[in-house]
């Protein structure tokens, strides 16, 4: 009997297991995500408002950021396009290779953003085959802009595929061949009744897509050419800034792009909750 | 086991570790440390040729055997990288305005200027390399101006050394229009260095990227340091160079870091590597590398091998590294304003 109190006594003032792991993950995440972000707001506010304007709006800065939003915007309708496309090929579809096909989405992920940026210099620099026959026809991949999107493309081309994969795997056929008795085609099927299920994740996708298109370096930097005001964008020179030692210049701008992937993501988080209200 | 065996067991186990630590540290210590912190230029140079060479001295003069640990990064990153704790025991920097900062942070307290050869250890100048065979013609800094001739070098934004590169052309352009009409003339320079940016396609992190881009074969000529070229002849590269006849001479800083040395207890280390890299066989090892030395006697030696440019300037004659911080780089600097009026087409 003794024994039965002394247990109840004891557990009573242990916290319980959900509010332990609770405080578990909060403050996890509250170290590696929340705190470094925090501290660099904390450190690019403190200059105050008419100091970051300034550093943002000099012309390298402006022309930077701009370059590297434009460059995001476009990377990410094609990969909206081209990665649902790609998951509905492998949902749907069967061919001799797709597991490693499969396997190969995922590549992007594993491999170092330099060796990506080597790899498409190489593969269409003005020196390769490929670039000076393109370069003959007045197209210029490497160290222009078009490479930028070939970069970012090639990092963030798992975001919208692996959003889609699982959705599209689990949607019901039989609403498709409802739809399909009911007249429709195949066209209006998808548009109508299949991409208003997708919508969602594609949004996903995209915005993760972007977020990271923001910020990514280590492909662009190899493969842009990084001519202040043509073909240098954000993160490169944030970068420069830092090792010139401005890290004003460099904060204001780092605090556009967090800014920016914020928003992105609470904007498409939202629209995802609308969609998903709306009972589709 | 019987109980005594156990017991015997876990004595041992305990004891074993216990007196080989301590012993270890009653023995006489026969190895020192000595951490340098360079930039990536005089890496193979260090490796190997100085450091091995000071190693057997130090062990013949002192018995003692000296390791080293080395990191050889761009000068700028560096700098950066000792004043936020890394604990360089010596810097060996590409120039002076990154060990100014060193000191500025407090890490060197003593005036490191004020040694012989005003601090400096190896020299350099700027250079242009071209293609074999030389079909675009290059000869000096007017031709890298003209249509169609693709220039790459480095950002001077990225890379403390790739300033160099972007002083050689303006001071050239100084230097060229004060020997024809006796008077600097900043706007004949800011021209110059306009028409050469407008040529320029690529701008890597470092002057190191800058050549592996060149050698991929990208751009018809890359504007660098002679020492670039000459070890990369070394190696075995085709690599062929012209030194301009108004180029800027390179000059790289070495000093004792007082905090690290202190906190070390290795200043006697590091003062007698530092006076060892201005030693005739030292110099001698830094030139096979490609690095103009500094030693009067052995820069006489090697004569021919780094002619004298006949119109040579240094960062004085630009107004020293915070001159140009304002004067090249600065929000109305000559550089600014030229990468600003090629992007909105002037």
């Amino acid at each position: 009997m003794v024994r039965s109190a002394v247990k109840t006594i004891a557990f009573r003032r242990l916290p319980s297991g959900d509010a332990l792991i609770k405080t578990a993950v909060f403050s996890y995440i509250g170290l590696i995500v929340i705190l470094p972000l925090l501290t660099i707001s904390m450190q690019a506010l403190g200059q105050g408002f008419s100091k970051i304007w300034e550093d943002v709006t000099q012309p390298q800065a402006w022309y930077a950021l701009r370059l590297t939003f434009i460059s995001a915007v476009a990377m990410a309708l094609l990969n909206a396009v081209t990665g649902t496309a790609m998951a509905w090929v492998l949902v749907r579809h069967d061919f001799p290779g797709k597991p490693i096909v499969n396997s190969l989405i995922d590549l992007p992920f594993a491999l170092p953003t330099n060796v990506t940026g080597l790899m498409l210099v190489v593969l269409y620099g003005p020196v390769s085959w490929l670039g000076k026959y393109l370069k003959i026809h007045g197209i210029e991949i490497i160290y222009a802009q078009p490479g930028i999107i070939l970069a970012l493309l090639f990092v963030t081309f798992p975001f919208v595929v692996r959003s889609v994969q699982p959705v599209l795997m689990e949607l019901d056929k039989d609403i498709e061949e409802a739809a399909s008795t009911l007249g429709a085609s195949r066209f209006t099927t998808f548009r109508r009744v299949v991409l208003p299920h997708l919508m969602p994740s594609i949004l996903t996708g995209v915005a993760l897509a972007f977020s990271r298109a923001l910020g990514e370096f280590g492909s662009v930097v190899v493969v842009a050419g990084n001519i202040p005001m043509k073909t240098q964008v954000a993160p490169v020179f944030i970068y420069g800034e830092i090792e010139s030692y401005n890290p004003r210049g460099a904060l204001a701008v780092s605090l556009v792009l967090l800014l920016s992937s914020l928003l992105i993501l609470i904007l498409l988080n939202r629209l995802q909750h609308w969609g998903r209200e709306r009972g589709t | 086991m019987k109980k005594s065996h156990y017991q015997m067991f876990w004595a041992l186990a305990i004891a074993i570790p216990l007196l080989l630590f301590f012993s270890e540290s009653a023995l006489p210590q026969q190895a020192r440390t000595l951490i340098l912190g360079a930039y990536t230029v005089p890496k193979e140079a260090y490796q190997q040729e100085i450091i091995p060479a000071f190693q057997k001295y130090w062990l013949e003069k002192t018995g003692q055997s000296v390791k080293f640990e080395e990191s050889y990064v761009a000068s700028g990153a560096q700098a950066r990288a000792i004043i936020s704790g890394f604990e360089a025991d010596v810097a060996a920097l590409s120039l002076e305005g990154d060990l100014a900062k060193v000191a500025e942070a407090g890490l060197i307290n003593h005036d490191w200027r004020a040694r012989a050869t005003k601090g400096m250890v190896t020299q350099s100048v700027v250079a242009i390399g071209y293609r074999t065979g030389n079909p675009k013609g290059i000869k000096d800094w007017e031709d890298l101006t003209q249509p169609g001739v693709e220039v790459i070098y480095p950002n001077p934004k990225t890379s403390g050394g790739a300033m160099w590169c972007v002083n050689a052309i303006y001071g050239a352009g100084l230097k060229l229009s004060e020997a024809k009409t006796g008077k600097q003339d900043l706007v004949f320079a800011a021209k110059l260095l306009h028409d050469i940016q407008k040529n320029v396609k690529v701008m890597d992190k470092s002057g190191r990227e800058s050549v592996t881009t060149f050698e991929r074969g990208v751009g018809d000529a890359i504007v660098t340091y002679e020492n670039e070229a000459l070890l990369r002849q070394f190696e075995g590269v085709e690599f062929p160079f012209v030194v301009p006849r108004a180029t800027i001479l390179i000059e790289n800083p070495v000093a004792v870091v007082d905090r690290n040395v202190d906190k070390h207890g290795t200043r006697d280390l590091a003062e007698a590597f530092v006076e060892f890299c201005l030693t005739e066989a030292a110099q001698r090892s830094f030139a096979k590398f490609g690095l103009r030395p500094v030693l009067p006697n052995i820069a006489e030696e090697f004569k021919a091998k780094f002619p004298r440019p006949e119109m040579l300037f240094d960062m004085s004659y630009l107004g020293g590294w915070t001159g140009v911080e304002k004067t090249i780089y600065g929000p109305e600097g000559v550089w600014t304003k030229a990468v600003e009026n090629i992007a909105t087409g002037k």
